[in-house]
């Protein structure tokens, strides 16, 4: 399991609902992924989601 | 018929042979000879209108000394781009010279420059190179640690390379190094279509921190065809360093089903101290068995290129009412949105969205601590909304994201 990196679900304020995932690249810097499966940082995201990681809930 | 037996031919007036014959059948022919066509074998006809080929076609090294245009499979092989700057702390990821992604497995931890004339083989054309700076060193291999540069390709790039049909074509690939060690290095392709089958080839470093061009074919299979589509379907890799887990077996030099063993085999360590530097431009992988000059592009044509793969928007020097990276709208008093247009160019895909160093500016007042999410996304533009840590603005009203920078990545 690796947890080096740090993903927040994050909500669009107009619909409410998970629009986008937070990484936190350290450093202040966070990274914003689109729900997109074409999108290589979301294939991160869910390869980290399969070894048993959750991320963190939205606000 | 007759057989006249003779060994030479001469003018009458003439001082010099104009045909000497050779006792096996051949003939020698001095000085300008003209004739209406000449036939090679059943192939090639050369004639007054030009030189038709059949079957292999022409092979040759350049043109008029030069390159020829449309063969170079890599983008930014010269290291021109370099939107992202100098990164460091690199385990993992992009930096210094687009399109080329440094990974690594154990202590190895580098920073990534796009280097220019004082460091890059100039006498061989080239301004630029990526530099691969060793800042902590993984001397003492574990047996799954390893190092690659990486370059990855979109499978609907490929599809001229006929894998997985009879017309398969092997590839040639040319670059520059500059390895801190001596000995055997490893490159390879993987066949990511195809659950990671591999082809690796060794070249050997004759001399240390020294410029050396280096060229190597790799067969292409009759099996297993790449998918053509927009996502990752190839690899090129340059090993740095290996464990056994990825050396302890044969080198797999024709294509083959994944066996980790047979990668980098003999590969010497390239980052076993923070004193080495690997250095490497002029990348170009092109069809057929025979390296041909480097094809060199413009800065405007390879930036565009890059830009499929990452963009970044970046605002000019200081933080002022001058300096807007995008134009947003108040809908509500605590989320701003705006619509940003890839103006550089259409993208891979949705794009990840890094938003750094800048602050939001609306009716008077300027917003920090900025958390930022993404909505609605296509090639073409992203849809981006902001939310202050603290303080209101008024909805109804415009706003900028000002200083700072948008960098937008769709890598492969």
């Amino acid at each position: 399991m690796t947890q080096s990196k740090l993903y927040k679900l994050r909500k669009n304020p107009l619909t409410d609902e998970v629009s986008c995932i937070s990484k936190d690249n350290g450093n202040d810097r966070f990274t914003i992924i689109p729900i997109n499966e074409d999108n290589t940082d979301y294939q991160d995201y869910l390869a980290w989601v399969a070894e048993g990681n959750t991320a963190e809930a939205a606000d | 018929m007759s057989t006249l037996k003779v060994n030479k031919l001469r003018d009458t007036a003439g001082s010099a042979d104009a045909i000497v014959l050779d006792p096996n059948g051949g003939a020698v022919l001095a000085g300008v000879t003209t004739v209406t066509s000449v036939k090679v074998g059943a192939a090639v006809t050369i004639s007054e209108s030009g030189i038709e080929a059949t079957g292999v076609g022409i092979t040759c090294a350049n043109l008029n000394g030069g390159q020829f245009g449309r063969r170079n499979l890599i983008i930014n092989g010269a290291m021109q781009v370099a939107q992202r700057g100098n990164t460091s702390s690199v385990t993992s990821g992009y930096g210094g010279a687009d399109r080329f992604k440094f990974d690594r497995s154990g202590a190895a931890v580098v920073t990534l420059r796009q280097q220019g004339v004082g460091n890059s083989p100039t006498d061989q054309g080239f301004g630029f190179c990526q530099q691969i700076d060793v800042t902590t060193a993984d001397s003492s291999l574990a047996a799954g640690d390893y190092a690659l540069l990486s370059y990855r390709f979109e499978g609907q790039d490929l599809q001229q390379l006929k894998k997985g049909t009879a017309n398969a074509q092997q590839v040639t690939l040319s670059f520059y190094i500059r390895s801190p060690k001596t000995g055997t290095h490893i490159v390879e392709l993987v066949d990511q279509s195809n659950s990671g089958r591999h082809v690796n080839k060794a070249y050997t470093v004759s001399v240390a921190d020294a410029w050396e061009k280096k060229t190597v074919t790799f067969p292409m299979e009759t099996s297993n065809t790449i998918t053509n589509d927009n996502a990752r379907r190839m690899d090129l890799n340059w090993w740095l360093a290996a464990g056994s887990t990825y050396s302890s077996g044969t080198l797999q030099t024709d294509w083959g089903a994944d066996t980790n063993a047979n990668r980098a085999v003999g590969q010497v360590n390239c980052m076993d101290s923070t004193d080495n530097n690997f250095y490497i431009t002029g990348v170009q992988l092109e069809l057929g068995s025979q390296a041909t000059a480097f094809e060199h592009r413009n800065i405007s044509e390879e930036l565009k290129l890059c830009t499929r793969y990452f963009q970044k928007l970046q605002a000019t020097t200081g933080s002022g009412n001058d300096n807007p990276i995008a134009v947003m709208a108040n809908f509500t008093s605590t989320h701003a949105y705006g619509r940003i247009p890839f103006f550089n160019g259409i993208m891979r895909t949705g794009p990840s969205l890094t938003a750094s160093d800048g602050s939001y500016f609306s009716n008077g007042a300027s917003y920090t601590g900025l958390t930022f999410g993404v909505g609605g996304q296509s090639e073409s533009s992203i849809e981006v909304n902001i939310q202050a840590s603290s303080g209101n603005w008024t909805a109804g009203h415009a706003g900028w994201y000002r200083g700072g920078s948008f960098e937008l990545s769709a890598e492969l």
